[in-house]
């Protein structure tokens, strides 16, 4: 045995053994075309061969088969297109002769003439099966060879392909130097200072802008088509599409790509620009504005090249905050230093001057528990307020903003991790009449909002107070260039008016990270509120807090999602974990929001008794709730929601995928015309779906099977929860997608995430899915057993729905 | 007893995240890749993919494989087409007997006999 092991790992091996484990049988193996290294088409122990760990992980595509293999030396591709990917290859047999040939499933297998030409279309099957190569194609390794051939296991996959990222030649010894291994320190409840919180905190932040780095800087592409068009900015605008990479990777407004032209007709060329418009349901093209188009090769149209520019700003600025808190003792109120190192400390009460109505000019009047955390917050240096669903979050924090405002006078800071949010409570603000300056990223300048009047660029550009700076702009507008002394006076006339108006603000909103912008460090922020917290990470939630905090109050719900973070090993250490959570866990009690305004009574019960330990109250009563005039079959009358059994076998057919699951599909789209037939308008629907897949399946699906106009399925939105949080829908479909015990993750696993779907919608909910598989989850096993008491699961034709009389799964211990 | 002491046959599969992982991130590779074919106005070409006739004349059937000969077989031979530039090439491969292709074949020549 010992021979073996040593064998295998020699050095002696030929270039073409597989990287994983050494076997080297020429039938067993294949190259990939991208990196030149061979795998072997065995499983090991892992569910998938070796070559296809391989292309999955590294994202690579294209395989080259083995001169001496059954095939020789052939790179497999498509007869009739040539394309190489191997995730959508195939091949078809000839009627009843022994000939095969190998077309991708789109279009080349789909073609019509295929059938006059003694070709079976209908037996089209892809190259990986079971996930590995086709036996013909590849052989697969003895098990006694696989016995004898290395044992790794999954774990040292993955780290070794982390390895061939930043190094092309690490092999499996690599793996046992030290170091390799280091997984980070991990996060604590406590911290002893500062000091301890930044040497925590710092190589999270650093781990995860190297993981956001790589992923960015591995993204060029080729072969790009691009249109030329001219903003009302008089800026130069490239439109081009690109081809979907993988689901890591999205694209945000205000990121900046280099466009390069590469071709014979004019001479080189590069140009950066920020994104002004990202893939969406209209259209896939993505826009990007070039910071200087002068000499940009307009004539031309193909031959480019996109790469991704990473940008370090965001990370720096964690960095920096994490350091000022550390080192600067100005930086937070000793206070608020010792709550949040979790350090204990007497509970100090401001003796304030209470108002005697809590409500704010313009927005609603507050109800009971609303009123309460208003005053709990003016009330202590730091707080926490946790807004279940719809329980008027935003309204509460723009009203206590409010009155912090006329209690201590401005300026107050206001953040939230994502634009979106920020701009959402920037809008409620505005409209109690304070002085609001919506602080924008310089990169997201142009992109409208709908509260860009209030932007700090915009607002300059209206002030008529100073003639001398309005003319040098106007002058700028209309040339786009300025003689380098007047476009000193510019720049200086500019940051003094822009001064001028951050500190006249009542209020300034941002996002966490916009608050480390040059233009806010000198200021000071006694009173800071940031909302949706718990979507931040901690050392993000530190960007605000380090601008002089005495009184801090967090917003947030951490029974809903939380932050994400793409790096693997910065998130088991913890950064996933928001600072609202961490300070719940230290035992500060949040004060939770109690009336909901959005969901049917019905739709609300479930996730108020399973989240929110029964607390939750509805202040809105099914009559409000009901959708009049709509026809639509709910089983029990009063319950606009029903669980819709979708059995059918579970299909893992070619490579195990769940694009297959067209049942369920196919039920989502007929709900989705019911409603629609009956007088829904598809912007009231929202479909959500766990996989960025079968999301794009079903928005194909829909648009082409469905019965109904294809425009009209494009407006309705399909998306992921998380792309949801935040936001309401009138009517919520779910499709849960085949789901086998794998698929498990980050799904159906996490409380949070069903929080998050079940409570969007106002009027009426519908999920989908297999509840023999769904119910061994003892999350979903609760959910389905209250759907099933509520004579709400159902199976049959939407037209004669019945209660389901299927038996559920046992469920596996809750952990929790 | 003996059957505890036997040697595995093979390697077993272990479960675990990373492995999960990869089932999942297989799963979206797949979709997505073929979503996105059908997205992307990608042009069949007009190559000629019409079965040649050279193949057919010495095809062999699963009937042949039937006689006494060839009873001991498990494998089928097969012809793989390629195209190297305009020109077709062709690969002699062997399937498994019970491989989906062959069994596919079989299934043909049953149905054209019944007609
Ligand atoms: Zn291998
Ligand atoms: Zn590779
Ligand atoms: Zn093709």
């Amino acid at each position: 045995e010992e021979d073996d092991e040593e064998f295998y790992n020699s050095k002696e091996l030929p270039d073409y053994a597989c990287k994983y484990c050494g076997i080297h049988e020429p039938n067993c193996v294949v190259m990939c075309n991208l990196c030149k290294k061979w795998f072997c088409n065995g499983r090991g122990n892992t569910s998938g061969s070796h070559i296809i760990n391989h292309l999955v992980r590294a994202k690579h595509k294209e395989v080259t088969l083995h001169k001496d293999g059954p095939l020789g030396e052939t790179v497999l591709e498509c007869y009739s297109c040539g394309v190489r990917n191997v995730f959508v290859l195939g091949f078809i047999p000839a009627k009843a002769d022994s000939v095969v040939v190998l077309l991708c499933r789109q279009p080349c297998a789909a073609q019509n003439s295929l059938k006059d030409m003694n070709w079976e279309q209908e037996q089209w099957k892809p190259l990986i099966s079971d996930r590995s190569f086709l036996t013909w194609l590849v052989k697969i390794p003895s098990e006694q060879e696989q016995l004898r051939a290395r044992q790794i296991t999954a774990q040292q996959i993955n780290k070794l392909e982390e390895l061939w990222k930043d190094n092309v030649d690490a092999t499996f010894q690599d793996l046992e130097k030290p170091g390799v291994d280091e997984e980070p320190q991990q996060v604590l409840l406590r911290y002893e200072d500062g000091y301890q919180y930044q040497n925590i905190f710092g190589p999270l932040v650093k781990l995860e802008a190297d993981y956001d780095k790589r992923l960015k800087e591995s993204q060029t592409q080729e072969n790009i088509e691009v249109r030329w068009d001219v903003g009302l900015n008089k800026k130069t605008i490239a439109y081009f599409t690109l081809a979907k990479t993988d689901g890591d990777m999205k694209l945000m407004h205000g990121d900046e790509l280099r466009l390069r032209y590469v071709g014979e007709m004019h001479k080189s060329w590069a140009g950066v620009g920020h994104v002004i418009k990202v893939p969406d349901n209209y259209g896939e093209d993505i826009g990007i504005e070039l910071k200087n188009g002068a000499g940009a090769p307009i004539e031309c149209h193909s031959n480019f090249v996109v790469d991704f520019i990473w940008k370090s700003t965001s990370f720096d600025r964690m960095q920096l905050a994490l350091r000022k808190f550390a080192v600067d003792d100005t930086s937070v109120s000793a206070y608020i230093y010792h709550r949040l190192l979790g350090h204990e400390v007497e509970e100090v009460l401001f003796r304030c001057h209470l108002p005697k109505h809590f409500s704010a000019p313009n927005l609603p009047d507050l109800n009971r528990s609303q009123v309460y955390a208003v005053k709990h917050a003016l009330q202590r240096p730091l707080s926490l307020i946790q807004g279940p669903p719809g329980t008027g979050k935003t309204v509460t924090s723009a009203t206590i903003v409010y009155q912090l405002v006329k209690q201590n006078g401005g300026p107050v800071l206001v953040c939230a991790p994502s634009n979106t949010a920020v701009d959402q409570l920037t809008e409620k603000i505005h409209r109690t009449n304070l002085k609001v300056v919506r602080l924008c990223a310089k990169s997201r300048e142009a992109i409208d909002s709908p509260v860009s009047f209030l932007a700090l660029h915009n607002q300059i550009r209206k002030l008529d107070t100073n003639t001398e700076l309005q003319k040098l702009q106007q002058l700028k507008d209309e040339t786009g260039e300025l003689s380098s002394v007047d476009e000193k006076r510019y720049r200086m006339l500019k940051k003094s008016a822009e001064r001028e108006l951050l500190e006249a603000a009542d209020v300034i909103c941002c996002t966490c990270v916009g608050a480390g912008d040059p233009r806010l460090v000198r200021l000071k922020f006694h009173s800071i509120l940031i909302d949706e917290s718990m979507q931040a990470t901690e050392p993000e939630c530190m960007v605000p807090v380090v601008l002089g905090v005495k009184q801090l109050i967090l917003v947030g719900d951490h029974c809903q999602l939380g932050p994400v973070v793409m790096c693997k090993k910065a998130a088991r250490a913890g950064l996933s974990q928001s600072l609202f959570e961490r300070l719940v866990v230290l035992g500060i009690r949040p004060f939770r929001l109690e009336v909901q305004y959005r969901m049917h009574p019905e739709l609300s019960r479930f996730p108020s008794n399973f989240f929110y330990e029964g607390s939750l109250q509805n202040g809105v009563c099914a009559d409000e709730r009901k959708l009049l005039k709509i026809d639509f079959p709910w089983p029990v009358a009063d319950r606009p929601m029903f669980f819709y059994v979708t059995q059918g076998q579970e299909e893992i057919a070619g490579s195990g995928t769940s694009y297959l699951n067209r049942t369920e599909a196919a039920n989502v789209e007929k709900i989705a015309t019911k409603f629609l037939k009956s007088g829904i308008k598809p912007e009231q629907i929202g479909i959500i779906t766990p996989y960025e897949g079968q999301r794009a399946y079903l928005v194909q699906y829909m648009q082409y099977q469905g019965s109904l106009h294809g425009k009209l399925y494009q407006e309705i939105e399909v998306a992921s929860v998380d792309a949801f949080q935040g936001r309401e829908k009138d009517i919520i479909i779910m499709s849960c997608v085949r789901s086998n015990e794998h698929q498990g993750i980050g799904f159906l696993n996490d409380p949070r995430r069903l929080n998050v779907a079940l409570t969007r919608a106002k009027y009426g909910i519908i999920i989908a899915g297999n509840p023999k598989v769904l119910s061994k989850q003892p999350l979903w096993n609760h959910l389905l057993s209250f759907y099933k008491e509520q004579k709400v699961l159902v199976e049959g034709p939407l037209t004669n729905l019945k209660e389901s009389l299927i038996q559920f799964a046992k469920p596996k211990k809750l952990i929790n | 007893t003996s059957e505890s002491h036997a040697l595995p046959s093979g390697p077993r599969k272990v479960e675990c995240p990373e492995d999960d992982e990869f089932l999942n991130a297989l799963d979206k590779m797949v979709s997505e890749n073929i979503q996105e074919r059908m997205r992307e106005p990608v042009k069949a070409s007009n190559v000629d993919i019409s079965v040649p006739v050279v193949l057919k004349s010495n095809k062999k059937t699963y009937d042949q494989l039937q006689d006494s000969a060839d009873a001991e077989r498990k494998t089928m031979g097969f012809v793989l087409m390629v195209r190297k530039g305009n020109k077709q090439q062709y690969k002699a491969f062997e399937a498994d007997i019970d491989s989906e292709l062959a069994q596919n074949l079989r299934d043909q020549e049953l149905a054209q006999r019944e007609e």
